[in-house]
């Protein structure tokens, strides 16, 4: 018979998600419900009557961890909207910005999964803040990936965090050539660390997979070699930095994308069943409580060609590189493999930049009310923004984000594992639950038919 | 990274109304005239995860946050704290990592100070409203701040809080200590 376990608050993430699963009484995984629980920002509402300058700083705001992807996209999006395009120097800087933060990103997300990992050929966990070798090797090389990453995006942004560089139109400013000589070395540098820190990586998560069994909080969970693995199929909009409504060929097509209402996919109340104390942090949730992801999910569902997706590293990997390795080590392998690419790439793109180049546009249009919308690959996967601007002032905005998609397509992907390795699926999609949270739902007619707590 | 001597961190999202406080005052800040060996850096709401990396223990020997937190006074009032009285707190999760246990680490390397602010309306963890702009005291307090951080720099420009009172009273401009809330 069926019991229901619950994993409240999911952790080594960003922001508030649960998880909700039907497990047999061997502990598989029927039925599970991966579900955002951070309450909705609204965020779309507030954009409407501000400038296209304003929007993407109010968008940039949305989640602490990405700044930059949000800030890029919806820049973007508002230049599809009032069709401008901006020279090619400000794009490369955009590329570089781009690249800068999907290496931090990834630096980012190998502190948040090395605690599930072990250190290869022994049965100690890795724990990243150990002064303790090998692991400090480590952990200093990702915090100077980070470093670098950040350097790198200060230089072309003017800041690291919230970019003060991008403007509708181009950028305030181009680089000098010391400070891309600068670029150029700090790339060169983490190209010889990312590699031996995705080696290292690549190393942790095999080693990690072709154990039979795994410890979490005392209990030796059998681990499957099918875990995470799921038929939903992959978007992507480009390999490392977007598409926009302006492209001659888009990587994205907004006619193929339908979303559903949360309370039509996700699982209805039920009683908490099984309750589990050992497992960390503190336990699963207390036996006898009530549970409804239908109505707490504060997402709705995303759909590409009627059925959710997965977007982010793997499905950026397979659509351009073809990449063929499926489940959680699948993807935790694709997110290291993009280390070295966002160096090359990086590499490529400043060799490109002109400092002396222009980076604005000579004529930037009021818009005229036409819907643009561009696609940020932000390293969690493909953020979307649309926008309708008319006369300099947003008539309308919405933000479609990477974890938005991942939530139903990781949901499928809990079926068949072990409940107590359902985080660790999860957190193979570099979850980023703030972002994900929004609740405006639109039909195939473009009419609106759920918008929860925004009012 | 490019380390400064001192570096000065706004903390906050402006998407939540005095929460923004701390960007608020960086943004202030970034119209003065200041010291080439100063950083001042908008953390946002993802600022423990970013802060950390302008720090270097070789090259940094003060750190400042500016932020908003309760500490049960009146709204707009301003708090500093110094580093060494911080308690570590507990890491979970990045959204739980609330800075805290981290400058608690670094503490005895670098010298941290916490500024803070009391807001109008108290922000709990998952509140949902989504409110853009300071309320009038919160706002109002931002000169004081600034000038709470540019007294802990040692940045002068004769316009230091008490000095304005001093100068009230005795038609002077002597720069002198600050009597901020505590």
């Amino acid at each position: 018979m069926s019991k229901v376990v619950e994993i409240s608050p999911t952790t080594r993430h960003e922001g508030h998600s649960k998880l909700v699963l039907k497990v047999n009484d061997a502990g598989i995984i029927e039925t599970g419900n991966w579900c955002s629980i951070t309450p909705v920002r609204g965020v779309e509402k507030l954009a409407v009557g501000k400038t296209p300058e304003q929007v993407p700083k109010i968008a940039s705001r949305v989640c602490g961890i990405c700044p930059i992807a949000h800030t890029l996209a919806a820049t973007t999006a508002m230049e599809a909207s009032i069709k401008c395009e901006i020279p090619n120097d400000a794009l490369m800087l955009r590329h570089i910005l781009q690249l800068a933060n999907r290496l931090h990103s990834i630096a980012l997300h190998d502190i948040l999964i090395l605690p599930d990992f072990y250190i290869p050929g022994t049965e100690v966990k890795i724990n990243p803040f150990t002064p303790e070798e090998p692991v400090r090797t480590v952990a200093k090389r990702i915090q100077r990936l980070r470093e670098i990453g950040q350097t790198i995006g200060q230089i072309a942004a003017g800041d690291c965090i919230h970019p003060r560089n991008t403007k509708v139109g181009g950028m305030y400013r181009n680089v000098s050539a010391q400070a891309k000589t600068k670029m150029y070395d700090l790339a060169k540098e983490g190209l010889t660390l990312a590699h031996a820190q995705a080696e290292f990586m690549i190393a942790v998560i095999r080693a990690y997979h072709k154990r039979d069994f795994v410890d979490v909080g005392g209990m030796k969970v059998p681990l499957p070699k099918d875990l995470g693995f799921h038929d939903q199929g992959y978007l992507a909009t480009h390999a490392f930095y977007g598409a926009s409504s302006m492209d001659e060929n888009p990587g994205w097509d907004l006619r193929r994308f339908q979303e559903a209402r949360p309370w039509d996919w996700y699982m209805g109340e039920m009683t908490v069943d099984l309750e589990e104390p050992r497992y960390p942090i503190g336990g699963t949730t207390k036996a006898g409580t009530k549970t409804n992801p239908q109505m707490e999910a504060c997402t709705g569902i995303p759909m590409y060609d009627g059925q959710p997706v997965e977007v982010g590293p793997r499905a950026r990997l397979v659509t351009y590189k073809n990449f063929d390795e499926k489940g959680t080590q699948g993807q935790n392998v694709a997110r290291e493999m993009e280390y070295q690419d966002c160096l090359y790439e990086m590499i490529d793109c400043l060799d490109e930049l002109n400092p002396s180049g222009k980076v604005m546009a000579d004529y930037i249009p009021n818009g005229d009310g036409s819907l643009g919308w561009a696609s940020n690959e932000a390293p969690r996967g493909t953020d979307v923004h649309l926008a309708r601007v008319k006369d300099w002032k947003v008539q309308y905005f919405s933000m479609l984000v990477p974890t938005t998609w991942n939530f139903a397509t990781c949901s499928k992907a809990l079926t068949g594992a072990p409940w107590q390795l359902a985080e660790v699926i999860m957190r193979g999609y570099d979850p980023c639950v703030s972002c994900a949270t929004h609740m405006i739902v639109l039909d195939e007619d473009n009419k609106l038919v759920a918008q929860k707590l925004i009012q | 990274m490019l380390h400064s001597a001192i570096v000065i961190v706004g903390c906050g999202n402006p998407l939540f109304g005095d929460d923004g406080f701390g960007p608020a005052v960086i943004e202030e800040m970034q119209k003065l005239s200041l010291p080439d060996n100063v950083t001042i850096q908008d953390g946002g709401a993802g600022a423990p995860h970013f802060i950390f990396n302008f720090l270097n223990p070789e090259v940094t020997r003060k750190l400042i946050v500016v932020d908003i937190a309760d500490f049960n006074a009146k709204p707009g009032s301003i708090s500093r704290i110094s580093g060494k009285d911080l308690k570590p707190g507990a890491y979970i999760d990045p959204h739980s990592w609330d800075g805290v246990d981290q400058l608690c680490r670094i503490r005895d390397q670098i010298d941290t100070t916490v500024v803070l602010c009391q807001p109008s309306k108290v922000l709990k963890k998952g509140d949902a409203d989504v409110e853009m702009g300071l309320s009038e005291d919160v706002a109002n307090a931002i000169p004081k701040a600034i000038q709470v951080i540019l007294k802990e720099i040692g940045v002068d420009y004769g316009t230091t809080r008490q000095c304005v009172q001093e100068e009230r009273r005795r038609g002077t401009a002597e720069t002198c200590g600050c009597n901020e809330t505590r």
